[in-house]
C-alpha cells in the first residue's frame, strides 16, 4: 500500500492523496516530513478558521442589518464587513495557490523518484527545498504587500461602485450600506441629468487635458533637446542645469508658487503687466478664474513643469542615433528641418513610444498639477451639488467626492472608469516589452 | 556598439556573445562600412557646377550660421528666464518681510532682506519635527523599496515559475493607478493593524505604492546583466541568495541607486495620504506643515516659500549633480524596447 512504483503508475495515487489533504502524499509516500507537516499545518489552520471565513463572507454578502436602538459602536459596520470579506477572499486565494503548489511539488518529487530510483534523504530534501523556496520567499513580501495594500483596496473601491455607500443616508457606523447593482453607473451615465452632465464634462476635459499635456511636454522637450544638441553653444551644460530645475523642485511647491503668482488681483504676473501698462486694473487677466483661460493656463504651466523630463529623455535617446547618419545627411545637403523630420524624429519617437503612452496615463492621473495649481476652480454651474469644477479631472473629482462630499459610491464608479480606460494602454505597453517579445513567458 | 548590444541582449538564454552573434556583428559592421563608402563616393561627385566663387559661398554660409546661432542663443536665454521666473519670486519671497503675495514687490528682492521667516519656522512652528518625521518616512520607504523590489526583480529576471506571466502583467496594470483611489480601504486596513497616525503606516503605504512600477524597472535592468555571471557563481557553489547579494546587486548598482533616490524623494511632498493617516500634531510631515501656510483661510506665502526653500535646495543640488546619470537611467530604464 505504501510502496511506490517506479514506472510512473503511482501517479494517480500521489495526485489523489495530495488532493485529499495538503501534504498527505509528502508524509506517507515521499518521506518529505518537514514539507508535509508544513503543508498539513496550513490546511489544518484553514479548516479551523473556516467557520470564521464563512461568517465573514456571509457578512460581506449581506453587509449587515440596520439595528435601530443599538449604540452605533455595536452596530453592524457595513464597510468593515466589506473590507474584511475582501481580505478573507485574498487569504482564501493564497490558500488555493499554496494548495496548487503542494500538489505540483508532490508530483515533481514523484517524477524525480521515478527517474533516480530513490527518495532524497531528509537533509538533502531540505537543501533542495531551500533552493526551490527561494523564488517563493523572494516574492512573498511583494505579493503580500501588493495583495493587501494595492489589490484589496482597489477591489474594495470597485465593489463600492455597486453599493449605495454615500452621505447622508448610508454612511456607517450609523447606517448600513446595501448592494444596489448598477444604479450608480446608470445615474452617472445619463440617469441623473446633473450628475451625468458633470461626468461628461469632467471626462471630456480629462482626455483633452491628458492629450494636451502629453503632446505639449513632449514637443517642448524634444524641441529643446534638438536645439541644445544642434547649436553646440558653449554654455549648454549650464543651461541644461537651469532647464531641469522645474523637474528637480517638487511639483507641489512650484504649482503652489504659480498659483500665487497667477492670482487675479494681487498676483505678481498681473501686477507686472499693469506696471508695464499692458493691462489696466479693470482688465486684469483672469488666469485661473475664467473657465476657458484656466484650462489653457494649467496646460501651459504643466508644460513649464513637464518639458525637462522629456528633454532629458530625448537627449538620452538622441545620443544613441549613430553619428554617421547625421554626417551622411549633411553631405547629401539635407537642411536642418529635413534632418530632423527624417532622422531625429522617427528614431526618437520609436524609442520613446512606451514612455509617451506612460506619460499619457500619468497625466490622466496627474492629481498634483491640477489640485495644487487651480484646485479645480473656477466653479461650474453644477458645482454646489457635484463638486466638479471647471478644471477638475477625474482623479481630483474622486478626491473631492471622497473627502468633501462623502459620495463614495460615485467616486468608486469613476475609479472603475479610469481602470477600464487605462488597462488597454498598460497591456499594449506590456506586449511591446523586450521580455514579452523574446517569448520569456 | 549599438548593434552589438542588441544582439547580445537578444540572446538571454546564453547571456554572453555567442559565436553566431559575433558573426552577426561582423556582418553588420561590414554592411555599414560598405554603405558608408558608397555614401562618401556619392558625396564626392560634384552635384552641380558651382557658379559662385567658393569664398563668397562660404562667407554667406558663415553669416547664415551666425544669425541662426544668435537667434538660438536669444531664444535659449528667454526660456531660461521663463524657467527661472517663478523660482526667483519664490526665493525672493522667502527673504521678504510681510506675509502674503500681495505685499511682494513685482521686482524681486526689492522688499528688503530678512531671515525672520526661517527663524519663525524653527522657533514658532514644528518645522524641525516635521522635517524629522519626513526624513524617517523617506528613509524607511527608500530602504524597504530597494529591498523588496530588487529581490522580487531578481526572482522575476532569473527564475521560471508558475503564474509568472500573470504576476508581471498584474504589476503592470496596477502601476497605472494612483494609490489614493483605494484610500478608504487602506485607511480601514491600517486601522485594523493599528497603523493609523504612525510613521511606519506611511512607510507601508508608500512602499506598496512603489512596488508595481519599480519592480518592472529593476527587472528590465537585471535582464541586461549577463547570465554567465550567475552561472559561473553557481558552479562555484553559490546559492541563490549569495548570487543575488554578491553578483547581481553590485552589477545593478546604477538602477539601485536611482531607485533608492527616487523612492527617497517621493514622500517629501506627498500630501493626500499624509493628510488622511497622520492626524496628531507630533506626526505631521513637511508637506502638511507647508501646505497649512497657504490654505483658503490664511495666506502666509512668504513662510511657505522659506520652508519649501530649505527642502528644495538639497533636491536641486542633487539633481544638477546627477543629471548625467539621470539621462542614462531615464532613457535606459524607461525604454524597455
Amino acid at each position: 500500500m505504501f510502496k511506490l512504483n517506479r514506472d510512473g503508475s503511482s501517479k494517480k495515487k500521489i495526485l489523489i492523496l495530495s488532493l485529499i489533504f495538503m501534504g498527505l502524499s509528502h508524509l506517507i509516500f515521499l518521506k518529505q516530513y518537514v514539507k508535509g507537516v508544513f503543508f498539513a499545518l496550513i490546511e489544518l489552520l484553514f479548516i479551523l478558521g473556516s467557520p470564521q471565513i464563512v461568517r465573514t463572507i456571509i457578512n460581506m454578502v449581506t453587509l449587515g442589518d440596520p439595528q435601530p436602538g443599538v449604540p452605533s459602536k455595536l452596530k453592524d459596520n457595513s464597510m468593515f464587513m466589506l473590507i474584511d470579506g475582501i481580505i478573507i477572499l485574498a487569504v482564501v486565494l493564497i490558500f488555493v495557490v499554496l494548495y496548487f503548489i503542494s500538489v505540483k511539488s508532490a508530483q515533481s518529487t514523484y517524477k524525480d523518484y521515478c527517474n533516480f530510483g530513490s527518495l532524497l534523504k531528509n537533509d538533502q530534501a531540505l537543501s533542495s527545498l531551500g533552493a526551490k523556496a527561494f523564488p517563493i520567499l523572494g516574492l512573498a513580501p511583494l505579493v503580500l504587500l501588493v495583495l493587501f495594500f494595492v489589490i484589496v483596496p482597489l477591489v474594495f473601491s470597485a465593489s463600492v461602485a455597486f453599493t449605495n455607500y454615500s452621505s447622508p443616508d448610508h454612511v456607517p457606523p450609523n447606517n448600513t450600506v446595501d448592494w444596489i447593482g448598477i444604479d450608480n453607473f446608470r445615474s452617472l451615465f445619463g440617469g441623473d441629468a446633473t450628475w451625468s452632465g458633470a461626468f461628461g464634462r469632467v471626462a471630456a476635459w480629462t482626455l483633452i487635458w491628458a492629450a494636451a499635456a502629453t503632446t505639449t511636454c513632449y514637443a517642448g522637450g524634444l524641441f529643446m533637446a534638438v536645439i541644445m544638441q544642434e547649436s553646440k553653444i558653449k554654455i549648454a551644460p549650464v543651461m541644461r542645469a537651469v532647464f531641469i530645475l522645474p523637474y528637480a523642485v517638487p511639483a507641489v511647491v512650484t504649482m503652489l508658487v504659480w498659483q500665487n503668482l497667477l492670482n487675479g488681483s494681487f498676483g505678481v504676473v498681473n501686477r507686472t503687466l499693469i506696471e508695464l501698462g499692458l493691462i489696466t486694473k479693470e482688465t486684469i487677466i483672469p488666469w485661473l478664474s475664467d473657465a476657458t483661460l484656466a484650462k489653457f493656463t494649467v496646460v501651459l504651466i504643466n508644460l513649464w513643469a513637464g518639458f525637462p523630463y522629456f528633454m532629458l529623455l530625448t537627449m538620452g535617446t538622441m545620443t544613441s542615433i549613430p553619428k554617421e547618419t547625421f554626417e551622411a545627411s549633411k553631405i547629401d545637403g539635407a537642411t536642418r528641418l529635413q534632418t530632423f523630420k527624417s532622422i531625429t524624429l522617427p528614431s526618437v519617437l520609436y524609442q520613446t513610444m512606451p514612455l509617451i503612452i506612460m506619460s499619457f496615463t500619468f497625466n490622466i492621473n496627474n492629481f498634483g498639477a491640477i489640485f495644487f495649481l487651480s484646485r479645480g476652480l473656477p466653479e461650474a454651474v453644477d458645482s454646489t451639488i457635484t463638486r466638479a469644477k471647471e478644471t477638475d479631472i477625474l482623479v481630483t473629482w474622486i478626491y473631492n467626492l471622497t473627502i468633501n462630499l462623502n459620495k463614495y459610491n460615485y467616486a468608486a464608479v469613476l475609479a472603475v472608469c479610469i481602470f477600464v480606460a487605462l488597462a488597454p494602454f498598460a497591456i499594449f505597453n506590456f506586449r511591446r516589452t523586450k521580455s514579452f517579445k523574446d517569448g520569456e513567458f | 556598439m549599438n548593434e552589438k548590444k542588441e544582439i547580445q541582449t537578444a540572446n538571454p538564454e546564453t547571456g554572453n556573445v555567442t559565436q553566431e552573434a559575433r558573426a552577426d556583428i561582423r556582418a553588420v559592421k561590414a554592411q555599414q562600412a560598405r554603405e558608408r563608402a558608397e555614401m562618401l563616393e556619392e558625396a564626392g561627385k560634384p552635384k552641380e557646377p558651382r557658379t559662385v566663387s567658393k569664398t563668397y559661398y562660404n562667407s554667406v554660409q558663415r553669416f547664415k550660421q551666425r544669425v541662426y546661432l544668435t537667434f538660438v542663443f536669444v531664444f535659449l536665454v528667454l526660456v531660461c528666464l521663463l524657467v527661472m521666473y517663478p523660482l526667483i519670486y519664490a526665493i525672493s519671497a522667502a527673504f521678504s518681510p510681510g506675509k502674503s503675495i500681495s505685499n511682494i514687490n513685482i521686482i524681486p528682492f526689492k522688499n528688503g532682506f530678512t531671515t525672520e521667516h526661517f527663524v519663525r519656522l524653527i522657533k514658532e512652528t514644528n518645522y524641525i519635527r516635521w522635517f524629522r518625521n519626513t526624513l524617517i518616512i523617506a528613509t524607511g520607504t527608500s530602504v524597504s523599496t530597494v529591498f523588496v523590489c530588487s529581490l522580487a526583480a531578481y526572482v522575476f529576471s532569473r527564475f521560471r515559475f508558475i503564474l509568472k506571466k500573470s504576476l508581471m502583467l498584474m504589476l503592470l496594470v496596477l502601476q497605472i493607478f494612483p494609490s489614493f483611489i483605494g484610500m478608504i480601504a487602506i485607511f480601514v486596513i491600517l486601522h485594523r493593524i493599528s497603523g493609523l497616525d504612525t510613521l511606519w503606516g506611511m512607510v507601508l503605504i508608500y512602499l506598496a505604492g512603489n512596488i508595481p512600477y519599480n519592480t518592472w524597472l529593476v527587472k528590465s535592468y537585471m535582464d541586461t546583466i549577463p547570465r554567465a555571471l550567475d552561472e559561473a557563481a553557481r558552479i562555484d557553489g553559490a546559492n541563490s541568495a549569495t548570487i543575488f547579494l554578491k553578483v547581481i546587486l553590485p552589477q545593478a548598482k546604477p538602477i539601485i541607486t536611482f531607485l533608492s533616490v527616487a523612492s527617497f524623494t517621493g514622500p517629501w511632498m506627498e500630501f493626500i495620504f499624509a493628510k488622511l493617516i497622520l492626524r496628531s500634531n507630533e506626526n505631521q510631515t513637511l508637506a502638511l506643515g507647508l501646505f497649512s501656510f497657504v490654505t483658503d483661510k490664511k495666506n502666509e506665502f512668504t513662510m511657505f516659500c522659506a520652508g519649501a526653500l530649505i527642502v528644495a535646495i538639497p533636491f536641486v543640488i542633487f539633481f544638477v549633480i546627477t543629471q548625467k546619470m539621470l539621462v542614462t537611467s531615464l532613457a535606459g530604464a524607461g525604454v524597455k524596447e
